[in-house]
C-alpha cells in the first residue's frame, strides 16, 4: 500500500501535465510581464531595460489616475453594495416558505449568463434613445444621458455600470450567504425564539457573526472580480466619453492592443496584480475569523 | 390573546412586504430579458416610434442575418469546441495532478499545492501581452487552441483545490484493499478515485465551463480571425458603433444569451447549488 502510494514514476506522472501548463503558460509569463514593465517595448522593436521610466510615466498619466479612481470605486461599491443586497436577499429568502428556490433561481442567473451580452443589453436599456428614456419621454421627461454624462465626481456612467455589475452578481453573494445560513443548526435557533428574540434580533444576533466567514469570501470574491472588471465597461462605453470610466483593465488593453506599447501596459498589469494582493490580504487578515462550531 | 393576534397579523403584513419586494426584484431581472426578446423579433422601423408595443409580425430575417452575417453560427460552434476541450482536459489533468497531491505520499505534495494555488489571485489581465508576443512566435495565435492553452491553465487552480479535497474525503481502507487485490496505482486513479468523485468533478466541469463560455478579454486579444471568434467576441463586433440596425443587434444578443438560459432552466438547482459550492470552496 504504502509502496503504491509513494511511487516516484507514478506521481511524476500524474503531476506533469499541470506542473507544465502552469509553469509555461503562468508562471513564466507573470516573470516576463514585470519583466517587460521596465522595459520600453512595443510590437516593432524588442524589450530594452529602462528602470522605472514606465512606472513614473504611470504616475503622471491622467487617465491612468481615473482609471485607478474608477477601478477603486468599482471595489468599495461593489463590496458595500454585495454585502448589503447580498445579505438582505439572504435573510429575506431564508425566511419565506414559498417559492425560495423560484426566487433564488431567477436572482442567479445572470451570474451565469455572458457580462458582454448583459452589457449590451443594459447600453441599450440606458441609451440615449432607447429603454429607461423611452418610458421616462411617456411621462413627459427628458432622460439624462446615462452613459455619456460627465459631471461630477464620479459621474453617472460609472454608477449606471456599478447597478449593472450589482445586478448581475448579486445573486453570487446571496447564494454563499445561504449556504452558510442553512448551515447554522436550528437549534440556535429555536433557543433564540425561546428566550423571546424578534427574527430580526435573530439575524442580527446569530445569524451575522455566524456569517463573518463567509463575509471575509464574498468580499474578497466580489474584490478582485471588480478590480479585474474588463467585459461590462467595455461593451457599455468602452471607456469613454474621453476615456472618463476607463478602467485599469480596459486601458490596459488600449495601451496594449490598440497601441501596442507592451511594456507601457505590463507595467498598468503589475499595478493591477499588486492591488489584487494587497486587498486579499487585507480582507483575509481583517475579516476572516477562525469558523465558529456549529 | 389579544396582543397576540396583533402580533401575526403584524408578521402577515411583514410577509406580504416582502413577497411585494422580492417579485419587484425579479421583474427587475426578467424584464431586460423579455424587452430583448421582444425588440429583436420586431420590424427595425417601428423600434422608435411605437417601443413597447407588441411586434406587429415576427421579424424573424433578424435571426437569421446575426447568424451569417455576424458569424454567430460560427461563433456558436467555435465556442462549444473551446469550452468542451478545455473542461475535458482540465477534468482529466486537474484530477491527476489533485490525486497525486491528496492521495499520494511525497515530500513536496504541499508544496506543489501551494504553487498551484497562488494562481487564482492572479488575474488574467497580467499574462496577456507575454503570451500574446509568445503565440504569435510559435503559431498559436488565431488558433482556437492559443485560447485552450491558458483558459486550461486558469481553470486548473481551482480544480485542482476541489478535487484535492474530494480525494482526501476518500476512505483509505478502499485503497488499502485495492491494493491488496493487486491493483496499479493508475487502476486505482481510474476505477476508484474518479468514479467516486463525480460530484468534484460535476462541480469544477460547471465552473470551467461557465467561465469559459462568456470569456471575452483573452479571445478577443488572440484571436482576430472572424471564423475563428468565440460568442462573446463576435457579439462584441456585431453589435457596435457601426451597426444601424437595432433589432438585428438584439437577435444577436437573444442568440449569445439564451443557449445558457435554456440549460439554466432545466438544471437551475444543480447549477446554482454546484456553482456556489465552487465558490465557496475555491
Amino acid at each position: 500500500m504504502n509502496k503504491m502510494l509513494r511511487d516516484k514514476k507514478a506521481i511524476a506522472l500524474f503531476m506533469a501535465p499541470a506542473l507544465i501548463l502552469f509553469t509555461l503558460v503562468l508562471f513564466i509569463p507573470i516573470c516576463q510581464s514585470v519583466y517587460y514593465s521596465f522595459c520600453e517595448y512595443d510590437a516593432l522593436t524588442p524589450p530594452r531595460f529602462v528602470g522605472l521610466k514606465n512606472y513614473t510615466k504611470l504616475i503622471k498619466d491622467e487617465t491612468m489616475r481615473i482609471a485607478l479612481k474608477n477601478s477603486v470605486f468599482f471595489m468599495v461599491f461593489s463590496i458595500v453594495s454585495q454585502l448589503l443586497f447580498g445579505l438582505l436577499l439572504a435573510g429575506l429568502l431564508t425566511n419565506i416558505k414559498r417559492g425560495r428556490n423560484l426566487f433564488k433561481n431567477i436572482y442567479y442567473l445572470p451570474c451565469v449568463l455572458s457580462s458582454a451580452a448583459l452589457g449590451l443589453l443594459w447600453m441599450f436599456i440606458f441609451s440615449p434613445k432607447l429603454g429607461i428614456n423611452q418610458i421616462l419621454a411617456m411621462a413627459g421627461i427628458e432622460g439624462p444621458l446615462w452613459l455619456m454624462d460627465t459631471k461630477g465626481a464620479i459621474i453617472l456612467p460609472m454608477w449606471v455600470i456599478a447597478f449593472v455589475a450589482l445586478w448581475q452578481y448579486v445573486g453570487q453573494s446571496m447564494m454563499l450567504y445561504m449556504a452558510q445560513i442553512s448551515g447554522v443548526s436550528t437549534s440556535l435557533y429555536e433557543a433564540s425564539y425561546i428566550d423571546g428574540c424578534t427574527r430580526a434580533k435573530t439575524f442580527r444576533y446569530i445569524t451575522l457573526p455566524l456569517l463573518r466567514p463567509m463575509m471575509a469570501t464574498a468580499m474578497s470574491l466580489n474584490a478582485i472580480g471588480s478590480l479585474k472588471f474588463f467585459d461590462l465597461v467595455f461593451n457599455m462605453t468602452e471607456g469613454g466619453p474621453n476615456h472618463k470610466t476607463e478602467v485599469l483593465a480596459t486601458h490596459l488593453y488600449t495601451q496594449g492592443f490598440k497601441f501596442f506599447k507592451y511594456g507601457y501596459a505590463s507595467a498598468i498589469g503589475v499595478v493591477l496584480l499588486i492591488l489584487c494582493l494587497i486587498v486579499t490580504f487585507l480582507i483575509n487578515k481583517f475579516v476572516k475569523v477562525d469558523n465558529y462550531e456549529m | 390573546m389579544g396582543g397576540k393576534k396583533v402580533g401575526s397579523t403584524k408578521s402577515k403584513i411583514i410577509n406580504v412586504i416582502i413577497y411585494i419586494f422580492l417579485v419587484l426584484m425579479a421583474l427587475l431581472y426578467l424584464l431586460p430579458l423579455v424587452w430583448v426578446v421582444l425588440t429583436s423579433v420586431k420590424d427595425d422601423k417601428v423600434l422608435f416610434i411605437s417601443p413597447f408595443a407588441m411586434p406587429e409580425k415576427l421579424m424573424f430575417e433578424n435571426y437569421s442575418f446575426a447568424w451569417t452575417a455576424g458569424y454567430l453560427g460560427r461563433a456558436t460552434l467555435n465556442s462549444a469546441i473551446v469550452c468542451i476541450v478545455t473542461l475535458a482536459l482540465s477534468m482529466l489533468v486537474g484530477s491527476m495532478a489533485a490525486f497525486a497531491i491528496g492521495r499520494m505520499r511525497w515530500k513536496f505534495s504541499g508544496i506543489a499545492m501551494t504553487y498551484f494555488l497562488t494562481g487564482m489571485m492572479i488575474p488574467v489581465h497580467c499574462v496577456l501581452i507575454p503570451l500574446f508576443t509568445k503565440f504569435a512566435k510559435v503559431g498559436l495565435s488565431n488558433n482556437l487552441w492559443g485560447l485552450i492553452l491558458p483558459y486550461l491553465t486558469f481553470s486548473l487552480p481551482v480544480t485542482i483545490f476541489i478535487m484535492t479535497g474530494f480525494f482526501q474525503g476518500l476512505p483509505n481502507e478502499l485503497f488499502e484493499s485495492a491494493c491488496i487485490d493487486g491493483c496499479s496505482i493508475y487502476k486505482a486513479f481510474t476505477h476508484i478515485a474518479l468514479p467516486l468523485s463525480r460530484t468534484g468533478l460535476f462541480v469544477t466541469g460547471l465552473m470551467t465551463f461557465v467561465a469559459n463560455w462568456n470569456e471575452l478579454l483573452l479571445a478577443m486579444v488572440f484571436i482576430s480571425d472572424d471564423t475563428k471568434k468565440t460568442l462573446p467576441v463576435s457579439l462584441s463586433k456585431f453589435v457596435g458603433p457601426y451597426n444601424t440596425n437595432y433589432s438585428q443587434m438584439f437577435a444577436a444578443i437573444v442568440i449569445a444569451i439564451v443557449p445558457t438560459i435554456i440549460v439554466y432552466c432545466m438544471f437551475s438547482n444543480q447549477i446554482v447549488d454546484g456553482l456556489t459550492a465552487g465558490a465557496v470552496k475555491g
